[in-house]
């Protein structure tokens, strides 16, 4: 068995440990005997979505992803296919806010990609917190770090988690992230995945069902991942 | 008025002493206190400097700049105020004049060597104009308390325009520094490294601002020396690395480093290729201010890395050597520093999250921890207020970690059962604890 992982643009798209995004996911298969290959996008580089079975779009700079937005245009409709295909996304920060319609930002409007229905608007100030969310079709709360300006308006689609602590998406509605499809669109990083191994073997679960028809993924004895998130519960939630 | 400085300059005096005897780091309060008192005291004091003021910024290699500068000033003869224990924001820089101060209540000094962290400079630049501004490098650094890199560089260059008549002296081989002097309105001079010095160049490594500033294309490099500093150039508008003209050439890095520049050589006892930058930073400060720099040698041989920047301490048998590591950029070449060093050792790296380290401990992953994958690496031990995070980000490279969390206890426990070699990193506020921690057993 063989996942790809794409990895959008991290010349651009790099700002909060993305590499260890993919680091935990390419761990996480090797240690299970699957293998992992990363191929990283630059900007001028062709995307065949046939040969991907992960995409992880992560966050920049608002600048950054305006140059990014640009490119985004031109394999939009490739994009929507590979999503509408169950194609897996994880998407994290700025890469999340892309997913969406558009992000108004002071600077003039970043169209997205609008392959999920939610936008985005700048505010202040920025959101900036240690960030804990539950759901309860998983077994663990995620954890994690956000740091964003913009607000992101979700409408119906269902949210990654419930906020327990944190801002979240738009710091009123206490929802934070999404899923659709296959994809996970979230602010938490810290890296999101290392700290919260069930979501890495979610997203990898979903790719190897896709391709394979089935996903038998071997335990691994995570100790270390869970008190790392345990850590953060107890040293947040326990103070409210 | 005067009675108010008095008050203001005794206060902070008082402060800053009880706290040391109390073992804790008063300056930052005592400057706090002293602005409260007198709000006019930086101004006043600052404007008691007889010859020139240098102000120190950038996200690495402030404070060491910073000291050896102070350190080729002095051995010029000439007496100067200078912020050596890196306390850099509003409050800080008020103590180190305060400090300064005579009980009358007045400065003796001939030039002011003070660094400044980068978002406080427009609250310090009202205080006072410098007349040099030395600009080390900017890389990515506490994301959370800047939001972006961007940010930071907005905040630099409205800082240069409040001080028309500043002189920059920056690092030419970051084309960040460079591109924020050529758009300033300041006169500038560069210092860099022409020579390519490392051969094997990793194109992982996180390199901030690979992008042309100007117009946005992606800079061309003939090389890297590390991080995004190199040779570069923007093939789409034309921007390019400026020419240098303080330019160390023939290094070498076998026995400590060695250099020329102006046609001298220069060898200091340390590791760490970034400290080539600090020292041609501060060289090309004091040369600037018409220092000839007869004794730059002499200089360098006295000068020990202070504050636990490369600092050494030597416990019941045991070297050890203590380092700041505060973002990707820094820990990477710590590691490199490290890794100079072919002997055995033991690794303990401690990781806080507090307010000064940035609360976001993200930037662990952009670090390159596998090159402690190596024969010589013995141990490694995770410390600090959030070891989790840093045992989990070894178990992803495969190097298995001890954690402790409490500092003293992990440095006894590689002292009594360690190989003798020990390497300290710590971030920023873990520093001044182990540090008192490991002075206290050394004196023991």
């Amino acid at each position: 068995m063989e996942i790809r992982i794409g990895h959008l643009y991290p010349d651009l798209l790099n700002l909060y440990g993305d590499r260890g995004n993919i680091q935990c996911m390419v761990k996480r298969c090797q240690w299970r005997g699957i293998e992992a290959s990363v191929t990283e996008y630059q900007l001028e580089d062709p995307i065949d979505f046939s040969g991907l079975d992960i995409i992880l779009l992560g966050g920049g700079s608002d600048r950054e992803q305006a140059i990014v937005c640009e490119k985004l245009k031109t394999i939009r409709e490739d994009f929507k296919a590979y999503v509408e295909d169950m194609g897996v996304v994880l998407a994290v920060c700025g890469g999340y806010q892309l997913l969406g319609h558009y992000y108004d930002t002071d600077q003039g409007r970043i169209e997205g990609l609008s392959l999920a229905d939610l936008y985005t608007e700048q505010g202040s100030p920025r959101l900036i917190s240690n960030i804990i969310i539950e759901n309860e079709d998983f077994e663990m709360p995620f954890v994690g770090f956000e740091n964003h300006g913009g607000r992101t308006y979700t409408g119906d689609l269902k949210p990654l988690g419930k906020v327990l602590f944190g801002c979240g998406n738009n710091g009123k509605d206490k929802k934070e992230g999404i899923l659709y499809r296959n994809i996970v669109g979230t602010y938490l990083h810290g890296p999101l995945l290392p700290k919260n191994p069930h979501l890495c073997d979610y997203l990898l679960k979903n790719a190897l069902m896709r391709k394979y028809g089935q996903a038998e993924l071997s335990p691994l004895e995570d100790r270390e991942e869970k008190e790392a998130n345990l850590y953060i519960r107890k040293r947040f939630l326990e103070r409210q | 008025m005067k009675v108010r400085r008095l008050m203001a300059v005794w206060t902070a005096k008082i402060i800053s002493a009880a706290c040391r005897l109390s073992g804790r780091q008063g300056v930052t309060l005592a400057g706090k206190i002293a602005l409260k008192i007198d709000p006019g005291i930086l101004r006043d004091l600052s404007s008691q400097v007889r010859e020139k003021i240098f102000v120190v910024c950038g996200t690495n290699g402030k404070t060491t700049t910073n000291n050896l500068l102070c350190s080729a000033v002095e051995s010029e003869g000439k007496k100067v105020i200078c912020n050596h224990t890196g306390s850099n924001m509003l409050s800080g820089v008020a103590a180190a004049f305060v400090l300064s101060a005579g009980i009358s209540g007045r400065l003796d000094a001939d030039y002011a060597c003070i660094e400044i962290d980068e978002a406080s400079t427009l609250r310090i630049f009202p205080h006072f104009k410098p007349d040099y501004m030395i600009l080390t490098n900017l890389f990515r650094d506490q994301l959370d308390r800047y939001g972006e890199i961007d940010l930071t560089m907005k905040i630099l260059s409205q800082a240069m325009a409040m001080a028309p008549e500043m002189k920059l002296i920056l690092n030419g081989d970051d084309a960040l520094s460079a591109y924020l002097a050529m758009e300033s309105k300041n006169d500038f001079v560069t210092y860099g490294i022409t020579e390519q010095v490392f051969h094997d160049q990793d194109s992982r490594e996180i390199r901030e601002g690979r992008f042309c500033k100007k117009c946005g294309a992606k800079l061309e490099y003939e090389f890297y020396h590390y991080s995004q500093l190199g040779r570069y150039r923007c093939p789409s508008c034309g921007f390019e690395r400026p020419p240098i003209e303080y330019d160390a050439k023939n290094i070498s890095m076998e026995h400590g480093l060695s250099f020329e520049v102006e046609g001298r050589s220069f060898h200091a006892d340390y590791r760490g290729f970034y400290n080539i930058y600090n020292i041609l930073a501060a060289y090309a400060g004091a040369r600037e201010a018409g220092f000839a720099l007869s004794r730059f040698s002499q200089v360098l041989e006295s000068f020990n890395p202070q504050n636990g920047r490369m600092e050494q301490f030597s416990i019941d048998g045991t070297k050890i050597i203590l380092n700041l590591a505060k973002n990707p950029a820094g820990f990477n070449q710590n590691i490199s520093a490290v890794m100079e060093d072919p002997s055995e050792k033991d690794l303990i790296i401690v990781i806080n999250d507090n307010a000064q380290d940035g609360t976001d401990i993200s930037w662990l992953w952009d670090v390159d921890f596998e090159r402690f994958l190596d024969p010589s690496v013995k141990s490694v031990t995770v410390s600090g207020i959030r070891c989790q995070d840093m045992r989990l980000r070894m178990k992803y490279v495969d190097i298995p970690s001890t954690l402790v969390e409490d500092v003293e206890k992990a440095i006894k426990d590689r002292i009594q059962h360690g190989c003798g070699n020990l390497y300290v990193l710590v971030n920023y506020t873990a520093l001044y604890s182990t540090r008192n921690i490991l002075a206290g057993m050394q004196e023991r």
